[in-house]
């Protein structure tokens, strides 16, 4: 039955809203302390190819895809995490 | 006197209950009883052998323009259908500034698939409000709406250009905010939004500039009213579509709100898994938070053409760029190039459940006109060639304006989503109706939920059948005294054949204003359709001139 005592599910694959004016770097930053900068981007582009590979038109312009309402994930997929 | 009773009949009253033979009084607009009844009445309707059922209720459609020209949404009224919910995806009519009009048009255009010219000689625009639209709505309706808000329009309304570029301010938010407690409390059944949807220039829609604050702050205000948030999610991908389930479930218990999202399609796709959803829409509602998938009945049938985007092929590398980046004359070119074309050969191929089913829809030269009709690998046969080749080369010799349609694409295999048909945390609906006119027939989805899944394949019964357009769909979108044949409740009645009732042929016809066409099927089984207690639609006498169709909820009160 309902409850809204019960835990809260575990997250499928956590993610995060972008703050005002974040891009891939800012994210990194925030998101994937201790990985080098340059990687925390790579990693952090290859779980979101949704936003990544959006084209140029399909996005916010000045070269940041990164849309106020878009989920981006912050670790890989499940199947490709260790 | 009453003014109608419905002798005789099975009824269905909505609750998923044993159906019984009993017969219908209506008088001023409402059920007055149930069983055998003796009185006098101005009408009889002999319904033996037919069931008696609430009519139905289509929560996921694009009838906002159609509405304005035509006062049944036709054909969904034939189908059984009494109240419709437009305004889904962000996008509605209202509030909508004069100058922002024609940005809607060309939205409306390239995400639903409705031609510029409809809007031009269909629609007289005058009104900005949205109590000036409900008002103009109300002049002429024969069957029910539910018009739910959109938050672009919201976004246009406030932010003008920056709708398109930038978060809001908090300013913004709160002038949002005000709008949307209007739109309420002029009679709107909820709000909706989108996070996948581009415009007309294949920019995002306002919507998705939205962040997550923004959207809370509509969401306490939908609070206030205990309305419905409908968002489209990012349906193509199972992780991303949990990702917003969560964050809907949020809103949803914070604010004591309704979501809903549509699409979920059963797929064989690996990056589309309903039921991995579906385990995660179940441990929201178990703690009790609203989050109702839309699931259609349909399968997908798709068709396109090269001369504008298509998203089918897209995702082959080699297709990508030139189907996401390329103008007309690089698409030519690369069909043209024998490397890039042997490559997009090659890989075509990996696509192997498309090319069996798929036809030539359209062509425009006299030499390929005879092939219209003919599935690829016919016209392949012919031309000693492939199905692939076959596409490229009619593509090549009609300048890209060869249209084809693939039938049966997703969303097919009957016991998946039969499964979710019945599932009780599963709300049918998602038809688009009077959407994408030119790519597919929306209509008749509620007579394939009888044909396919209560006559064919037995998901559901035909109470349970029912209860899921009716009561249901009443319940999770409050709309009070509909969905049920209950003493005391609105009079909106499908009367059908349970052992008929389907979808007829898809066919082209041609009532669009401004000379347009559109993909229609007309109804099967049904007899009557009775809107607020007068017959709205019969197979004996077609569509009537019956004007009591109802604005709901209604203002607030
Ligand atoms: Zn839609």
């Amino acid at each position: 039955m309902a409850s809204t005592n019960s835990t809260d599910p575990i997250p499928a694959r956590r993610s995060i809203s972008p703050q005002d004016g974040d891009d891939w770097a800012s994210i990194a930053a925030r998101e994937l302390r201790g990985t080098p900068a340059e990687e925390a981007v790579n990693l952090l582009q290859s779980w979101n190819l949704h936003v990544f590979m959006r084209p140029a038109a399909d996005s916010a312009g000045q070269g940041n895809p990164i849309l106020p309402s878009d989920i981006i994930f912050v670790e890989p997929p499940p199947a490709e995490r260790p | 006197m009453l003014d109608l009773i419905i002798r005789n009949g099975l009824v269905v009253d909505g609750t998923g209950l044993p159906a019984y033979r009993a017969d219908v009084a209506v008088a001023g607009g409402r059920i007055r009883r149930i069983g055998q009844v003796n009185e006098p009445a101005h009408r009889e309707i002999n319904a033996e052998g037919l069931a008696v059922a609430p009519g139905f209720i289509d929560p996921h459609t694009h009838f906002d323009a159609q509405i304005l020209w035509d006062a049944h949404a036709k054909p969904a009224l034939a189908h059984g259908v009494t109240t419709i919910v437009p305004g889904n995806c962000s996008l509605s009519l209202a509030p909508l500034k004069a100058k922002h009009r024609n940005k809607l048009v060309g939205m409306f255009n390239q995400i639903e698939e409705m031609p510029l010219k409809a809007f031009e000689v269909g629609v007289q625009w005058n009104w900005e409000s949205f109590e000036d639209y409900l008002a103009r709505l109300a002049e002429d309706l024969a069957i029910n709406v539910a018009p739910l808000v959109g938050h672009s329009l919201l976004r246009l309304w406030v932010m003008d250009d920056a709708a398109t570029q930038r978060s809001a301010t908090d300013a913004e938010v709160g002038a949002m905010q005000a709008l949307l407690r209007r739109c309420l409390e002029a009679g709107a059944v909820g709000l909706s939004t989108s996070f996948v949807d581009v415009d007309e220039r294949l920019r995002p829609v306002p919507s998705r500039f939205a962040d997550f604050r923004e959207l809370d702050a509509l969401a306490s205000v939908l609070s206030e009213f205990g309305r419905m948030l409908q968002v489209v999610p990012e349906f193509y991908d199972t992780d991303l579509n949990i990702a917003r389930v969560d964050q809907l479930a949020e809103l949803s218990l914070k604010h004591g709100i309704p979501t809903t999202f549509s699409p979920l399609f059963v797929s064989s796709d690996q990056r589309i898994d309903a039921e991995r959803v579906m385990a995660r829409v179940g441990e929201q509602f178990a703690r009790g938070a609203r989050v109702w998938p839309q699931v259609q009945t349909r399968p997908i049938d798709i068709s396109f053409s090269f001369a504008v985007p298509s998203l089918l092929f897209i995702r082959l590398p080699s297709w990508y760029r030139v189907m996401r980046f390329g103008s007309h004359e690089e698409i030519v070119a690369a069909f043209r190039n024998p490397d890039s074309r042997r490559q997009m050969v090659a890989e075509a191929a990996s696509m192997p459940d498309l090319w069996p089913g798929l036809r030539l829809r359209q062509a425009q030269s006299e030499a390929n006109r005879p092939l219209v009709g003919k599935t690829l690998a016919e016209i392949a046969e012919l031309r000693q060639s492939t199905p692939v080749e076959s596409m490229i080369d009619l593509s090549l010799e009609e300048d890209l304006d060869a249209h084809f349609l693939s039938a049966d694409m997703a969303h097919n295999d009957d016991a998946r989503v039969g499964g979710l048909l019945a599932h009780p945390q599963v709300h049918v609906g998602a038809s688009d109706g009077g959407a994408h006119i030119l790519s597919f027939s929306t209509y008749g989805d509620t007579g394939y939920l009888f044909s396919r899944f209560v006559r064919e394949t037995g998901a559901l019964s035909l109470e349970g059948a029912v209860k899921k357009i009716t009561s249901d769909t009443a319940s999770i979108w409050g709309l009070g005294d509909r969905g049920l044949l209950q003493s005391g409740c609105a009079a909106d009645i499908a009367i059908f054949d349970p052992t008929a009732i389907d979808r007829g042929e898809e066919y082209a016809a041609r009532d669009v204003p401004g000379d347009g066409s559109r993909y229609v099927r007309d109804a099967k089984g049904i007899d009557t359709v009775i809107v607020g207690g007068e017959v709205a639609w019969s197979a004996a006498d077609g569509y009537t001139d019956a004007r009591r169709g109802a604005l709901l909820p209604g203002a607030a009160s």
